[in-house]
This record gives C-alpha cells, sequence and structure tokens, in this order.
C-alpha cells in the first residue's frame, strides 16, 4: 500500500534545514548546538513516527520534482530504506552530542557542524531514494559534503587524505552515473519499488557490464577490496567523523546501494539465472578474511578500526550475495549491527585520545582502571563482533550461516568461523591489555571522559546488547528487515 | 525588436555621455533592461505559440528580411541576463581598470552593448547574410574589448583573437557564398526548401566551411588556441560574456545549418556527426588537461570553457535526441555556471589584486559570499548533482547510451572528473590553504554592484539543476522537429 505523505521529503529536508541555520547563526556556540539537536531529535521523531505504518506494509511516497516523465527526484520510503534511515537518524543524535562534546575548543566548528547535518541529510536522502537518479544525487552529494569533514585540521596529511576520498569516492560515482544512465537505457525506468526492473533480454554481456559498473560503483564506498584504499587514510579526519561517516553514512550508503542494485535494479530472479552474484561473494570473502588479517597488525587503534570495517562490511555485500532470504536478512540486519557497535568502538577511540591522549595499542595498558566504563563499553562492541550469542553480531552471523546453507554454499559457514576467529585475535587483547595489564606509573584512580563522550558511548553499547537479544519481539528493528525481505523475495 | 534597442543605445552611448560619463553605464542598464523585457514577451510568445517569424519592412521572404523567432532562440534570454548583470557588474570593475581612461569609459559601454546586440541577431535571424553581419559585429566589438583591459599582453591576445576570427569569419563567408550559388537564396526556410536538388560536393564543401568557421568561434579543441588568452585577459566582465555567450555562437551557428540541411535532406550528416563526436570528447580530455597546469585562475577558468564546448559539441555529433537536448541545455547553463565563476574571479582580483590560485590562498575567510559563489559554480561545472551542471551531463551521457556509443559517456563521465581536479584546487586554495599572504585575511567582501550578480548567478546554478524541466519545455519540441526531419529525409 503506498501512501503519499510529505514526511518522506521532511526526513531529509530537516537536516537540510539545520546545516543552512547552522551556516547562519555564525560562531554563535549556543545556537548552532540548538539547532544540530532539534533537528537530530525532530528527525529521529519524524523517522520513529513513519515506522509502525512500516512495519504494517505501509509505504509512504513523494515526488518532489519532475524533470522529464520517468527521470525526477522522488522519495519513497519503503521498509528497506525505512530500516537504513531510522539507523543513521538514530545514531545522528548520539554522535551530534558526541561531536558537541570532542569537537569543544575546536577551530572552524560552524563548518563543521553545518556539513555534519549536510552529510545526514544526504544520507537519509539516499535511504528514501525512490529512483536511481535520485539516490546518485545523494550519493554524490554526500560526497562532496563529507570533503571538509574529512580535511577537518587542514594538515598536509588531512589534505592528501581528502584528495584521495575524492579521486576514488568521485570515480565510484562516476560508475554509479554510467550504470544509471545505461538501466535507464535498457529498463525505460530507473525505478528502485519493484523487484528487479531488468531482464535478459538485454543480453548477457551487458547486463554483466552494467553490473560490474554499478556494484564498483557503490562498492568504493562500500570499501569492497581493492577499492578500499581511501578509507584508512580516511582516518585522519575528527573521531566523530570517522565514527559517523565511516561506520554509519559514508560506507552504509555504499552496501546500501549494492543491496539496492541486487534487489531492486537487477532482482533475485534474474541474478540466480546470471550467477554474477558467484563472484560477488567471492571477492566478498577475501574481502572479509585480508581486511581482518591487515587489522591485526595494525598498532593505531583508528587504523584497526577502519580494517575491521572494511571486513564487516562485506559481510553485508556476502549476504546479499546468497540471494536467499536469510542471507538478505543478515544483509540487512547487519546494517544495523556493525554500525552500533563499531560507532561504539569509535566513540571509545575518541574518548581515549581526548582524555590520554594514546592513540595506539600498545599504550593502553591500564587503560581499563582508569576509564573502565567506556572499556565496559569497549568489550561490548568487540563481543559483538566476534559473534559471541546475546550480542548483535551472533545474529548476523547465525542468519548469515542459515542463508549460506539455504544457497548450499557451506564454504560461507567455514569462512564465518575464520572470521569470528580472527576478530577475536585482534579485537581481545585490546580487553586484554587495557583490563589485565598493570598500566604504567602507579595513578589507579578512574578519571572517566567528559559526559558528553560517555553517555553516548554506553547508550550505543546497550543498543548492541539489545539488537542482539530483542530478534523476536515485534516492533524492533529486525521485524522491519523481516518485511524487507518478504517483499524482495515475493513471500 | 530585441536586436534594435541594443545596437541603437550602443550607437548613443557616447552622445549621451557626452556631458557626464557617469550617465554611461545606467543608460547601458537601462538598454538592457528595455531589451530584456522584450526578450521576455518574445519568449512567452514562442513557448505559447511555438515559433514565429517577423518580416523586416513588411517584405516576405525569399526577398525580405526574416528574423524568425524559435526555440533557438530562447537563447537571448540567457543573453540578457546575463548582459544585464555584465553591464551591472563593470559599474565598479571599469572604473578600477588601469588600461581604460576614463573618458573613454562610455565607449567601453557601446562596445560591450553591441556585442550583446549581435549574439541576440545571430540567434533571431533568419537568414544567412544577416547572420554573417551580426557575426561580425559581435567578433569586432569582442576583439576590441579584449584589448580594453590594458594588460602586459592584451594587444597581443587580441591580436591572435583578430586573426583567427578572421578567417573563421571568411570560411562562415565563403559557405554563405557557395550556398547563394547553389540555391539562389539567402533566407534559411527557402534555402532549405532549394537545397533538396543542389549537387552534393560543393555543399559538403559548404557545409565544410560553416563547421571549420563555426568551430573556430566556438573554441573546438584543434581551433582553440586563440581562447585562452582572450578570455584571461580580457575584463572579467567582458570575460564572462565571451565565455558564457559569445563561443556559444558558434554553436548556434552550427545548429541553424542543422536545421538547414536536415530540413532539405540533401546530405548524410553522419560523417560530420562522427568528426564532432570525437572533437568534443578530445576537447574534454584536452581542456581539463591544460587546465589542470594553471595558475592563474582565469586561464584555467578559460581552459574549461573548451572542455564544456567539447560536451556541448559532442551532444550535438551524438544526434540522438537525449544527446542533442543535453547539448542545449548546456549552451543555457554553460552561460550561467561561467559567468558566475568569471564575475567571482573578477570580483576576486577586484579586491585582492592578486589573480594566481597560490595568492589568493584563504581568501574564503575574507571574502565568504563570493568564494561560496565559486564554489557552488565549480560543482556546477563538473556536473555534481543537483545543480545545473548536472543536467547536461545527464542527458548527454543518456544521450550517448541511446546513440549507442557508450565510450563517449565513459569519456564524458571521466572527463568531468578530471576537470574536478583542477577545481578542487581552486576550493581548497579558496578554504583550506593557510593565506601565503597575511593581508588577503584583511580584504573586504565584494561591493555590491559585483556580489548581486554573482550571488544571482550562483543560486540560478543551484536552481536551473531542481527545475530542470523549465529550459526543456523550449528545447524538446526544437528537438525532436529538428530530428524528426532528419529522420524523414
Amino acid at each position: 500500500m503506498e501512501v503519499v505523505d510529505a514526511r518522506a521529503v521532511l526526513a531529509p529536508a530537516i537536516s537540510l534545514l539545520c546545516a543552512a541555520l547552522v551556516f547562519a547563526s555564525g560562531e554563535h556556540t549556543f545556537w548552532r548546538r540548538l539547532f544540530s539537536l532539534s533537528a537530530a531529535t525532530i528527525k529521529l521523531v519524524i523517522i520513529m513516527s513513519m515506522l509502525p505504518g512500516s512495519l504494517r506494509g505501509v509505504v509512504y511516497v513523494y515526488d518532489l520534482v519532475q524533470f522529464t516523465p520517468g527521470v525526477g527526484l522522488a522519495f519513497r520510503a519503503d521498509a528497506l530504506g525505512m530500516f537504513f534511515s531510522a539507523v543513521s537518524a538514530t545514531l545522528w543524535l548520539f554522535t551530534t552530542v558526541y561531536a558537541i562534546g570532542y569537537m569543544e575548543g575546536e577551530p572552524h566548528r560552524r563548518r563543521f557542524f553545518g556539513f555534519f547535518a549536510l552529510c545526514v541529510s544526504t544520507t537519509v536522502g539516499v535511504a528514501f531514494a525512490e529512483n536511481l537518479l535520485t539516490m546518485f544525487l545523494f550519493y554524490e552529494t554526500l560526497t562532496i559534503c563529507t570533503y571538509p569533514l574529512v580535511i577537518h585540521d587542514e594538515t598536509p596529511e588531512a589534505m592528501k587524505a581528502g584528495r584521495k576520498y575524492l579521486a576514488y569516492t568521485l570515480t565510484g560515482g562516476a560508475f554509479v552515473l554510467l550504470g544509471s544512465v545505461v538501466t535507464y537505457q535498457l529498463a525505460g525506468t530507473m525505478t528502485l519499488s519493484e523487484p528487479g526492473i531488468l531482464s535478459l533480454e538485454a543480453g548477457r554481456t551487458t547486463l554483466a557490464a552494467l553490473f560490474v559498473c554499478l556494484i564498483a560503483g557503490f562498492g568504493v564506498k562500500a570499501a569492497i577490496m581493492p577499492l578500499h584504499g581511501w578509507l584508512p587514510t580516511a582516518m585522519v579526519a575528527p573521531t566523530p567523523v570517522s565514527a559517523l561517516l565511516h561506520a554509519v553514512a559514508v560506507v552504509k550508503v555504499g552496501a546500501f546501494g549494492i543491496l539496492r542494485v541486487i534487489y531492486n535494479v537487477y532482482g533475485v530472479e534474474l541474478l540466480r539465472e546470471l550467477g554474477f552474484c558467484d563472484y560477488l561473494a567471492v571477492v566478498a570473502t577475501v574481502t572479509i578474511i585480508a581486511g581482518s588479517l591487515i587489522a591485526m597488525f595494525q598498532d593505531n587503534f583508528k587504523r584497526r578500526l577502519a580494517f575491521s570495517t572494511i571486513s564487516q562490511l562485506s559481510y553485508i555485500v556476502l549476504g546479499a550475495s546468497l540471494l536467499t532470504p536469510f542471507g538478505a536478512t543478515a544483509a540487512i540486519v547487519h546494517l544495523a549491527n556493525q554500525a552500533f557497535a563499531k560507532i561504539t568502538m569509535f566513540f571509545v577511540a575518541g574518548s581515549i585520545q581526548r582524555t590520554t591522549g594514546k592513540t595506539n595499542v600498545h599504550e593502553f595498558a591500564g587503560i581499563g582502571y582508569r576509564m573502565p566504563y567506556t572499556m565496559g563499553a569497549f568489550t561490548v562492541a568487540a563481543l559483538s563482533f566476534i559473534g559471541v550469542p546475546l550480542f548483535a553480531g551472533f545474529v548476523t552471523k547465525w542468519y548469515l550461516s542459515l542463508g549460506a546453507l539455504q544457497a548450499e554454499e557451506w564454504w560461507v559457514v567455514l569462512v564465518m568461523l575464520v572470521s569470528s576467529l580472527l576478530n577475536a585475535l585482534y579485537w581481545l587483547p585490546i580487553v586484554y591489555t587495557a583490563f589485565f595489564k598493570a598500566p604504567p606509573g602507579t595513578q589507579l584512580k578512574v578519571r572517566e571522559s567528559h559526559w558528553t563522550l560517555l553517555a553516548p558511548t554506553l547508550v550505543c553499547a546497550a543498543y548492541v546488547l539489545i539488537l542482539g537479544m530483542t530478534v523476536t519481539v515485534p516492533g524492533m528493528p529486525f521485524s522491519l528487515a523481516s518485511a524487507a525481505v518478504t517483499f524482495v523475495f515475493g513471500m | 525588436m530585441v536586436v534594435l534597442a541594443p545596437l541603437v543605445g550602443a550607437v548613443l552611448t557616447p552622445i549621451v555621455a557626452r556631458r557626464d560619463r557617469r550617465v554611461a553605464p545606467w543608460w547601458a542598464l537601462g538598454v538592457m533592461s528595455v531589451t530584456s523585457v522584450a526578450a521576455v514577451a518574445l519568449m512567452v510568445r514562442v513557448a505559447q505559440e511555438g515559433p514565429f517569424s517577423y518580416y523586416m519592412s513588411g517584405w516576405v521572404p525569399p526577398i525580405g528580411i526574416e528574423f524568425r523567432f524559435d526555440e533557438v532562440s530562447a537563447f537571448i534570454g540567457v543573453v540578457c541576463l546575463v548582459g544585464w548583470l555584465a553591464v551591472l557588474y563593470s559599474f565598479r570593475y571599469i572604473e578600477w581598470l588601469r588600461g581604460l581612461e576614463k573618458p573613454r569609459i562610455p565607449y567601453y559601454y557601446t562596445l560591450l552593448l553591441l556585442n550583446l546586440a549581435g549574439i541576440i541577431g545571430i540567434s533571431i535571424t533568419g537568414d544567412l547574410f544577416n547572420l554573417f553581419v551580426f557575426l561580425e559585429i559581435v567578433s569586432l566589438s569582442g576583439y576590441a574589448l579584449v584589448a580594453v583591459s590594458g594588460e602586459r599582453i592584451a594587444d597581443m591576445a587580441a591580436f591572435k583573437y583578430l586573426l583567427i576570427g578572421a578567417v573563421s569569419s571568411l570560411l562562415v563567408l565563403l559557405g554563405i557564398g557557395l550556398v547563394y550559388a547553389l540555391t539562389g537564396s539567402l533566407n534559411m526556410a527557402d534555402v532549405s526548401a532549394r537545397l533538396a536538388d543542389a549537387p552534393a560536393r560543393p555543399l559538403a564543401v559548404a557545409i565544410g566551411a560553416f563547421t571549420v568557421g563555426f568551430m573556430v568561434k566556438a573554441a573546438i579543441f584543434p581551433l582553440h588556441i586563440w581562447l585562452p588568452d582572450a578570455h584571461a585577459i580580457a575584463p572579467s566582465p567582458v570575460s564572462a560574456v565571451l565565455s558564457g555567450l559569445v563561443v556559444k555562437v558558434g554553436i548556434i551557428g552550427m545548429l541553424r545549418i542543422y536545421q538547414i540541411v536536415y530540413g532539405s535532406g540533401a546530405v548524410d550528416m553522419n560523417g560530420l556527426n562522427q568528426v564532432l563526436m570525437w572533437l568534443g570528447a578530445i576537447s574534454i580530455v584536452m581542456g581539463a588537461f591544460f587546465a589542470v597546469f594553471q595558475d592563474d585562475i582565469k586561464m584555467m577558468l578559460a581552459y574549461s570553457t573548451i572542455s564544456n564546448i567539447g560536451y556541448i559539441v559532442m551532444g550535438l555529433g551524438l544526434a540522438s535526441s537525449f544527446g542533442v537536448i543535453g547539448a542545449s541545455i548546456h549552451v543555457f547553463n554553460h552561460a550561467l555556471i561561467k559567468a558566475t565563476l568569471f564575475f567571482g574571479a573578477g570580483a576576486l582580483i577586484f579586491r585582492t589584486g592578486k589573480r594566481t590560485l597560490s595568492e589568493l590562498a584563504g581568501v574564503g575567510r575574507s571574502m565568504p559570499l563570493t568564494a561560496a559563489a565559486m564554489s557552488i559554480g565549480a560543482i556546477s561545472i563538473v556536473g555534481i548533482p543537483p545543480t545545473a551542471g548536472f543536467l547536461c551531463k545527464w542527458y548527454i551521457a543518456l544521450g550517448a547510451v541511446q546513440a549507442e556509443q557508450p565510450f563517449f559517456a565513459f569519456a564524458l563521465v571521466f572527463g568531468a572528473l578530471f576537470i574536478f581536479i583542477y577545481y578542487i584546487r581552486m576550493v581548497n586554495a579558496f578554504y583550506f590553504r593557510p593565506p601565503v599572504d597575511p593581508e588577503i585575511l584583511a580584504v573586504k567582501e565584494a561591493p555590491a554592484s559585483m556580489l548581486v550578480p554573482i550571488l544571482v548567478l550562483a543560486a540560478l546554478c543551484l536552481i536551473m539543476g531542481v527545475l530542470g524541466r523549465l529550459p526543456l519545455t523550449f528545447i524538446e519540441p526544437a528537438v525532436t522537429r529538428l530530428l524528426s526531419t532528419a529522420g524523414g529525409g
């Protein structure tokens, strides 16, 4: 059932308005905080108010502007889009609180918060995009809006990272544009509201080229190897940026794009026949394993997080490329699971850096004495990545394995096991060092970070637990993911 | 008539301003306002009723002079807008220019108005010889306007422009002569009707002469050498007019030739289309390639014009409906975007006296509005949605796929990336680089008469991106008609 509802536009628009107000408010800290926080809250409320409808199967649509028939800016909040936007909006609120604390006293805060809001606006825009053109529009805008955030420090290193970031992501954008154009030519439409718009008539070669084009285009942001080069370098950005953008907005937009391509552009039926997804699954597997292996040897905490992100994102790609209902469930749910766990870790990294100035893992000895809550949150996230039951990561792993068995690809289960092992290998030593190694010197006093940093960290860690334990509770994110899967597979 | 107003106005400028030269800018502004009103009236009529003609002193063609107003002529809307803003912009800029003695300022406005009148004339004439006359008006006033700036190499740049421009004009004249010899008529519609039984070979020569002539005016790649110096050296309002409008004259000329030839169905244009496609693609890449190495901001913008003309020519050459639509939109949008950028660059030079990117570092802090407008222009010209530049990129890419030439879509999309490399340098210099010269932080924002044109155009860059349908109402019927005649013949 489709309902025309302005809320589908309002959700992205509210952050846009917020950005405008932040830019206009000049250097007034109070107004800037007020705008940022209230916009984040309002946005969350708007999206949550659509949630009950979405769970009943209502799809909110809104056409904004038409270029020509079939090409226009249109929004459509279906279950998959709702899921992604709910995750982004929730995390935006937390990250805003965190960023206010973190950026205290930094220069260029107006620019920072302005573009921050713009990024979230575009992320939700991608989530609600009704067609490939709208999606591309927001996808590119996101690239541009994140650039000032990546190079926030304006150091030569940051500038270099920014250049690399733009080179990768804009090239990706170009591929997406090319793919959209070809799709339009082949299908005569670009809508993302059908379970597949292409057909075999287009010919195998064309479809293969198009598939490579679109997947590579979105894959840049999803950091599929070998397109991941920008992500570790972009870690020079301030931590809230790394957190929101490199755990949620940018990378998830890429992953979300891949889901759209597989489920809404090609469609499961067609892809099964074509068999392209087998190759994609192999690439994803390589990324999962290689990402983890590289992460093990990183001493810089944020770099380790970056490679872990690369590895984790490919869970989503792998789940989607299995083309089975359980695989799809795992892919969609992992959008949220990875986001909450990873953002917790980034918050921890930022808190440690701000409070103690430490950025390398080997310096973390005894830090658990000093910041017990922060490191407790870290432990929760780490256990989630390893996939211990009751934690969010387990849900993904479970459904991904089920999906693999559905597809009769038993080796994926093996990949899951190896990956869990690797995750344990590089996360648990940090927990061990933090809690069980004696700190240098004798100061054992608890000195936690400021509450604006601590509170979001703890809340996100709690979310990880909640997501892991409430799978069967109706009304929780999981049921939304199931709704999306039902639509895609026509069940 | 829209042509007569600026033409007469131009001639009258020195007389009006004889007593007090300060009247000249206001007079020019008034003239442009009258022209704009007339232009808008014409555009509304063409949108409602379709093309119509006006016969000079009542003589019916093929004998009389015909002014034909169709969708292509809607270009004058942009001409009037940019022209009006350029005049406004000149108020302060020209006063400041060292090379121009104060008493001679009214002549500058004369030249500017003449130039604009010529462009308008070309857009609406229905007669080949008139086309040539207006082309010469545009070119001659253009040469003089380049020389006005008084920069060190201005004379040289203007001379180079003059030489190459003269050759191209001769070629166009040759083409017109050949057509007259073949058909005995100069009226476009009439020529088109009579061409059908003309011998093919001389006609091909004529088309070739037209093409080369117009392509020089449009500065497509191997014929571009006059452009960078001329556009970079000219005073900034003139650069905006030259880059945004004057090079389009070549494109309009090409479109007219296409209309004539398609209408007659005398010659197969496929070979020419192939050539145009390739030239367009090469222009995009080469323009970007040269621009990357420029430190002078206006030089960079000038090379970027070559790339953008490449888009347009490629779109034309693709000869698929989306391709031609994209090319036509870009004729409009590029005028807006490039004018934004040249006006902005002029404002920076006006306030800081510096024109290289490395010296301008940090200027975004002291002139935030200008820098923001230029950044919008930069994003727009690269074709990042939702700005005006995206639409044409989108349509031309669609056109390439439609014409089953995916390679050109590829060239287009990645050419745009190349272009982004040097625009990002500009944005970096504005905002993210520490200033080389601390004085740059002390300069003031541009004066209102310069800032208003910049901001209006930057806003339009955004609005045209979102309201992309607007120019389409003019362009779509024209393109459909053009291509349907091609199919029919």
